[in-house]
């Protein structure tokens, strides 16, 4: 009996044992990580969540092929190129066939989103943050709002009306699209709070963030695209008369490595090849040499029409366009021909010399915007109000830059307004092609259908001008987005 | 000769040690009875009849009697007497089917069950040659779906039992031998004594939260009898089971040519009839593959100690070139009665193997889409290259360049001590533990084959990882008769605690390609990278259990079963759950109005409720959870600095998935149990279905899990079985079927649609789990045709620019417009109406002949493989049927390299999933006990297997059920999933 007592006594202790040493098994923390509940405490942390919409900007979806062709392929400055059959979906972009379900507008409007999503997170999160310097935080939350308002900005223009997101986790998931207006106030009102928290310049290891000129310079471009010139002029002599910026004196040289970050950039998204890899980009292998030299894939080939457009001898040409049998411009290697391209061209702006980790690993900036484009927005929006003589000021500074000395590119004297509006347009083009500006332009000045008709007979008036509305993001939303017309 | 020499020396041994040597024939009348224990009371010795009902024994001193017991018989004890043969005819005890069940936290004889349990013993398992018990267990019972979802060497099986409730992982529950488990690929199916499905609330509700797709509790062999020592081995061959008809060289190159012409380019072959048959890809990537396996157990014991002890080689080569796996296991299963209060036993299972990995996804897909004019390698060996015309890569040459090696070490064991006390109370504390240890090696040299298919710089990739899982249960059990009542139950509480870690770093610039190079030190330190973090699990449980079953006389049955468990994947109001269940059971033929000796010798008749849960989503999901490997690019002198930011939502009020489950179920038995039918109908609800369920882009994020829906289950398992004939003929047909109806009752937010499964080049959503259709419908457009002409252009609705030469979609709603909004309808679903399972038996003496035959029905697979065309990839042989002009196809349209009639879901690529399969045909031998005993053997058998010999199909692929990663993705075909192989194999099994 006096066994039985204690085998009872061993038993309640281990069901003792049992329930007090184990009630811990269902409470755990989530390891290796913050989470919302304990993050955005500390200023560093306020800065690792800005640094991460920055980081989307380098993104397969956000700036590179799908990006490349809805600006360049699909205008009349590039083909898809590569072999006939590679990258399909951009040959049906390139021939206006796409449809709701191509990939390529369902990509940026995944790649876009994500980096309105983390610019949300940080500008509702980094306030809360409870001890930081005040300085800090206005810059941070003005960063955030440009990414925000450049995210949005290329959302509006590809799509028109998109979801007006400004909250991280909207208690509602079925989301109408917003009016394009509405698009580009919230745009506006964004780069304002940049314009007044960013500094003009940085300095070290800050180099690559925007700035206020950056937030001015896209806020004269969104103005522009609104025809809201009086504002565009405005903005842009702001970026001009602030004496932060200055045209690099050497064209081709905007696109070297020498060229990043120079005093021409307002805007560039920061790229680099580390042998161990993690900060580079495919910007550069998409539009890459392919065959040999081994640079790439041949994604965006300049057109015979972009060809052609050049004037006489304008050096930008060659700067431009990277020709069969051309010796690269660090001289180490010629590009060969390969049989299976048609008509075989690549983009030069986008070519980076070797560096470490492959192909896909680009070191290149990619440049958004320049300050060449703010001289011509300058010029634009100011012959539009009726100041031509200071328009060709800025047109003319561009010009002689780009001939570098040759007797080429005469100055533009033309204080027609027609005439210089076409000035400025065709500048536009020959200064700025192949840097994925060109669409964008064609339909902000409504010149799509008349240069792309003739072109690409498929092209259809009043519906092409936008990118359809993904199919997927329709079925997701229970029907809330509606389509673009004549996309079904 | 020989066998009088033998008696000879057993005569002298029995004359030194006066022992004495008994033996004879069992029969129940009519039959041999094969397996009966032959004991001698009060000693160790003992052992079980043969094949043919014979047993031989040596009675040590002392021992006067021999007893004679088999489940469903009598116990018969009879004096020796001074015999040397006894020959016994055992009676059927007066409970007829006294087969005991193992079920959740105890054993049960099966008549006492309310709950619905399928069992399948071992000899039923290893019919078929296989590493994977799953795979064995195809066919074998009525309400679980064996799906064999790869052909990947080491593979294992799908299992789903009862339809699909959950979204997600709708994995039944394992418990071996009471360890809980989430996957089985360690088991070798030799080493399974038996398997209990548990499919109804009533069984399943004792596992609470995850009972909620079903337990498979898994019992291994325990020693019984006298030292045996069995050996099995087989070898074989394996083959793909079909191949997928593509174009040949000179027919693609007419197809990419009408293509161009039709997209408005010159078409680029002058002369296709030249190219000829071209390249077969399949054929360069698919292989005759040799499969081996052999076991050795050991195994004995009597009342007081067992043990079993298993060694285990196996290796496949997989049907696809490249592709191998490998395994050792070891098992010893060891139980010892230590005093007649305590019992200890331990089992334990050590497993290493090695798996051989391809890229199989991208060598399928490649091998599938790869143009037949490019060759796998030139005349100058140099591989070829296929993207310069079809923009794929060759699949010959990304086998050729992959060496990714994995190993698994695996130790699965459990110990326990059973107390008893008092009368009929047992205290039962079991400690079990999964540990598994996972290295991989991956080595990618240099190589340049084209611009999509390079190297630049060679690189090795090492991970190393570990995961424990460790399981301790306390249980106090009670069973005790008063007269004709009979009351059982027990109690318990479970701790749970699951956590795994990897660690992993890669570097490039390796100094050579030979193996002995693969090492992280002799490659370049510059590029370096490294990860280490949780990975397989970090999670915990916390239960409390109880169960209470009450027998009338026999008659009268009822259990009542709860489970409270506590979750750690559920935020701080949501962690725990209440899982209840009742069952009952009347067993008619045992009441005394029963017309005993009738031809119905058995009825039984039962129904339960009860409810279980799902837990099994991601770790941490009820709080959102920060990244910090999204840096950004600043400075003069670049520099990747730290980025942070959300890449998920998370769902603060996430709770438990919830089935309710009621059953009703009869067991008949006629002609005395000649003839066994069990029909069980059910109806399972599920609501607060947990689904990472997708959200549009615009969110930002990827999606929160959320408790999404409401599914109802409804169906019927069949279970029958025809047993006959006597010696030396005698035959068994079994036959199961399983009727599902799935069906979506609600939807989260009261919305109409559910979208899922992204397919073909734009990711779009081929599913729709609408309300009042199956979970994953198949959902898009009905192609009605093809346009024949302008005027017919004119004459229906058009989706987007359509040309003559496409696809006509149906104006569902009339409004004379084809939009994505009102006119896609529910294609299909890869849910089958129906599943059976047909296995027969025949023998004849010692030759013996089964077979199962396996097939589903009214299902459907989405071709999604011939829709996703990012280049001008090959076509399916269908093709050749296109439009070419008024009058010449009016279901296959006109050819382009891609574009809508391709990428937008239409019936047109819809197939029919239903199939039949011979799934094994076994054709065996069993030795004669002269000669068995001539060679000191208790058995011998040698036999030939095929396995899916035979499969009728409409299907194109290679295997029409497609498992994918969730419900949304089921039963669409991207055309990378490893296909199954017909296999050919002999093998022998020996027992001494």
């Amino acid at each position: 009996m006096q066994t039985m007592k204690s085998l009872y006594q061993c038993l309640g202790l281990a069901v003792l044992l049992s329930a007090s040493a184990c009630s811990d098994v269902i409470d755990r923390t989530p390891q290796g990580q913050y989470t919302l509940e304990n993050f955005f405490q500390n200023e560093e942390q306020a800065v690792q969540s800005v640094n991460a919409v920055y980081n989307q900007l380098r993104q397969w979806s956000t700036h590179v092929f799908s990006f490349i062709g809805m600006t360049d392929i699909v205008s009349d400055d590039s083909d898809k190129g590569s072999l006939v059959s590679d990258g399909f979906f951009l040959e049906e972009v390139d021939r206006f066939t796409h449809t709701a379900t191509n990939v390529a507008p369902g990509t940026v409007w995944e790649g876009y989103y994500t980096g309105v999503f983390r610019a949300n997170l940080a500008i509702t999160r980094i306030p809360e943050v409870p001890e930081m310097d005040e300085d800090l935080r206005q810059r941070l939350i003005g960063e955030a709002s440009f990414l925000r308002a450049y995210y949005y900005f290329n959302l509006v223009r590809w799509f028109g009306g998109v979801p007006l997101i400004l909250d991280p986790f909207p208690q509602e998931l079925q989301i109408a699209r917003a009016p394009v207006d509405e698009v580009y106030a919230q745009i506006e009102s964004d780069l304002r709070t940049a314009i007044e928290s960013l500094p003009a310049s940085y300095s070290g290891t800050d180099i690559g963030r925007v700035t206020s000129g950056t937030a001015r310079g896209m806020l004269a471009k969104a103005a522009l695209t609104r025809m809201d010139y009086e504002q565009a002029a405005t903005r842009a002599l702001e970026v001009i008369n602030s004496g932060e910026y200055a045209l690099y004196p050497d064209y081709a040289g905007i696109f070297t490595d020498a060229g990043e970050n120079s005093s021409e950039s307002l805007f560039e998204v920061q790229a680099a090849a580390f042998e161990i890899g993690g900060a580079g980009s495919q910007y550069n292998e998409v539009q890459g040499v392919r065959g040999t030299p081994n640079l790439g894939w041949g994604f965006n080939r300049p057109s015979d029409d972009l060809v052609s457009s050049f004037e006489r001898g304008d050096p930008r040409r060659e700067a431009t366009i990277l020709y069969v049998g051309e010796i690269l411009p660090d001289g180490s290697g010629i590009v060969e021909g390969d049989p299976g391209i048609e008509g075989e061209r690549f983009n030069q702006k986008a070519w980076v010399p070797d560096h470490p980790g492959g192909n896909g690993n680009g070191p290149g900036n990619i440049r958004i915007l320049r300050y060449a484009d703010v001289l011509l927005i300058a010029a634009e929006a100011l012959n539009e109000i009726g100041r031509p003589e200071e328009a060709l000021t800025y047109l003319n500074m561009v010009r002689e830059r780009a001939r570098g000395g040759a007797n080429v590119l005469p100055d533009v004297t033309t204080t027609d307004q027609a005439e210089l509006r076409q000035a400025v347009w065709r500048e536009r083009r020959s200064e700025l092609a192949l840097e994925q500006h060109r669409w964008f332009d064609l339909v902000r000045t409504n010149r799509s259908f008349e240069v792309m008709k003739p072109l690409r007979p498929n092209f259809t008036e009043n519906k092409n001008e936008l990118f359809p509305i993904p199919q997927t993001e329709i079925d997701l939303s229970e029907g809330a987005l509606v389509q673009n017309p004549g996309y079904n | 000769m020989q066998k009088s020499l033998i008696l000879f020396m057993l005569l002298v041994s029995l004359g030194l040690s006066a022992q004495v040597t008994v033996d004879g024939t069992v029969t129940d009348g009519t039959e041999p009875l094969i397996g009966v224990s032959v004991q001698v009371p009060g000693t160790t010795s003992g052992t079980i009849t043969d094949i043919d009902g014979r047993y031989e024994l040596t009675v040590p001193e002392g021992g006067d009697s021999l007893a004679f017991s088999y489940i469903g018989f009598t116990t018969q004890t009879v004096a020796i007497g001074g015999r040397s043969t006894i020959d016994i005819e055992l009676g059927e005890s007066s409970q007829v089917l006294q087969e005991v069940v193992v079920v959740g936290y105890g054993i049960q004889q099966k008549d006492d069950l309310t709950g619905s349990v399928g069992v399948v013993e071992s000899e039923q398992l290893t019919d078929i040659p296989t590493q994977s018990l799953g795979q064995s267990l195809q066919g074998k019972v009525s309400g679980l779906q064996i799906i064999p979802s790869s052909g990947a060497p080491g593979a294992d099986a799908i299992f789903r039992i009862r339809g699909v409730g959950t979204l997600n992982n709708a994995d039944p529950l394992f418990v071996v031998d009471g360890m809980i488990l989430n996957d089985i690929s360690f088991l070798n199916p030799q080493d399974v004594e038996s398997v209990s499905v548990l499919k109804d609330a009533s069984a399943t509700a004792i596992y609470g939260s995850r009972g909620a797709n079903g337990v498979i509790i898994i019992t291994t062999k325990q020693g019984t009898g006298e030292g045996q020592l069995t050996l099995n081995a087989y070898t074989g061959t394996q083959e793909v089971v079909r191949q997928i008809d593509v174009l040949n060289a000179s027919e693609y190159a007419t197809l990419i040519n009408e293509a161009d012409v039709n997209e408005g380019r010159a078409p680029r072959f002058p002369n296709p009839e030249q190219y000829g048959e071209g390249t077969n890809w399949q054929d360069e990537i698919f292989q005759q593959a040799p499969i081996y396996n052999a076991t050795l157990s050991f195994q004995g014991g009597n009342e007081e100690s067992s043990f079993n002890l298993s060694a285990n080689y196996y290796r496949q080569e997989g049907i696809i070139r490249g592709s191998a796996y490998d395994r050792f296991t070891t098992r010893l299963n060891n139980t010892r009665q230590v005093k007649d209060w305590l019992t200890v036993a331990g089992n334990l299972n050590l497993g290493y193997n090695t798996s051989d990995r391809i890229n199989t996804g991208s060598v399928l897909a490649t091998a599938y889409r790869a143009d037949p004019i490019s060759v796998p390698r030139d005349s100058a060996g140099n591989f070829g290259n296929a993207s310069a015309i079809g923009n794929t890569g060759n699949p010959v040459a990304s086998i050729f360049y992959t060496n990714d090696r994995a190993e698994t070490y695996r130790a699965v064991g459990n110990t326990y001590a059973d107390i008893r006390f008092l009368d009929g109370f047992t205290f039962r504390t079991n400690f079990g533990l999964d540990f598994v240890y996972d290295r991989s090696r991956n080595f990618v040299p240099a190589f340049f084959v084209s611009a999509s298919q390079q190297n630049q710089e060679n690189d090795i990739n090492v991970r190393n990882a570990y995961r424990r899982n460790w399981l301790w249960e306390n249980t106090l059990s009670y069973a005790r008769d008063f007269g004709v009542h009979h009351v059982d139950g027990v109690l318990g509480i479970t701790y749970q605690d699951n956590f795994g870690e990897e660690i992993g770093a890669g570097r490039q610039r390796v100094i050579g390609d030979d193996p002995s190079f693969y090492y992280l030190n002799s490659a370049d330190p510059t590029t370096a990278t490294n990860f280490n973090g949780v990975d397989g699990g970090d999670w915990g449980l916390t239960s409390y259990l109880g169960r209470v079953n009450y027998t009338y006389d026999g008659r009268y049955l009822i259990t009542v079963s709860g489970r409270a468990d506590g979750s750690s994947r559920f935020g701080a109001n949501y962690k725990y759950g209440f899982f209840p269940s009742v069952g009952v059971g009347w067993n008619v033929s045992r009441e005394a109005f029963w017309n005993d000796g009738g031809p119905i010798s058995r009825l039984k008749l039962r129904a339960s409720w009860g409810q279980t849960g799902n837990d099994r989503i991601g770790e941490y999901q009820y709080v959102p959870r920060v990244v910090s490997n999204t840096g950004a690019v600043f400075g003069g002198e670049p520099a990747l600095l730290v980025g942070s930011t959300v890449t998920s939502l998370a769902n603060p009020n996430l709770r438990w998935e919830e089935t309710t489950q009621a059953d009703v179920g009869m067991e008949l038995g006629l002609l005395n149990n000649q003839f066994l039918l069990e029909v069980d109908l059910y109806r399972k609800f599920t609501s607060g279905v947990l689904f990472q369920a997708p959200i549009p882009d615009y969110l930002g994020a990827d999606p929160a899990v959320r408790n999404v829906a409401e599914v109802l289950n409804r169906g019927l398992d069949l279970g029958a079985n025809w047993r006959a004939g006597g010696d030396p003929f005698r035959y068994n047909i079994g036959v199961n079927a399983s009727f599902v109806h799935n069906e979506v009752i609600a939807l989260d937010g009261d919305t109409e649609n559910f979208f899922g499964g992204a397919l073909g080049v734009g990711g779009q959503l081929g599913t729709n789990s609408r309300v009042g259709s199956a979970v994953g419908s198949f959902y898009g457009y009905e192609a009605i045709g093809v346009f024949q002409n302008e005027e017919q252009l004119g004459q229906f609705p058009q989706l987007g620019n359509q040309q003559v030469g496409d696809i006509i979609y149906r104006d569902v709603n009339g409004d004379g417009n084809v939009t994505a909004a009102e006119d896609r309808v529910v294609l299909g679903s890869a849910i089958p109406d129906m599943t059976l399972g047909v296995n027969g038996s025949f023998s004849y003496s010692g030759l013996e002949l089964s077979f199962d035959v396996t097939g589903q029905f009214g299902s459907e697979v989405v071709n999604a493989k011939q829709m996703a065309r990012f280049g001008a990839y090959n076509f399916e042989d269908r093709w050749l049927e296109r439009f070419t002009g008024e009058g010449t196809s009016n279901t296959i349209p006109r050819v382009t390299i891609a574009g809508q009639n391709f990428e937008t879901l239409s019936s047109l690529y819809v197939e029919d999933a239903s199939y039949i399969r011979l799934r094994n045909v076994t054709l065996g031998y069993r030795f004669s006990t002269d000669l068995t005993d001539r060679l000191r053997m208790q058995s011998l058998r040698v036999y030939v297997n095929g396995t899916n010999l035979v499969t009728s199909q409409d299907y194109s692929g290679y295997n029409p059920e497609i498992y994918n990663d969730s419900l949304f993705n089921n039963g669409i075909d991207q055309g990378t999933i490893y296909p199954i192989a017909r296999t050919i194999t002999a093998g022998i099994d020996i027992t001494f």
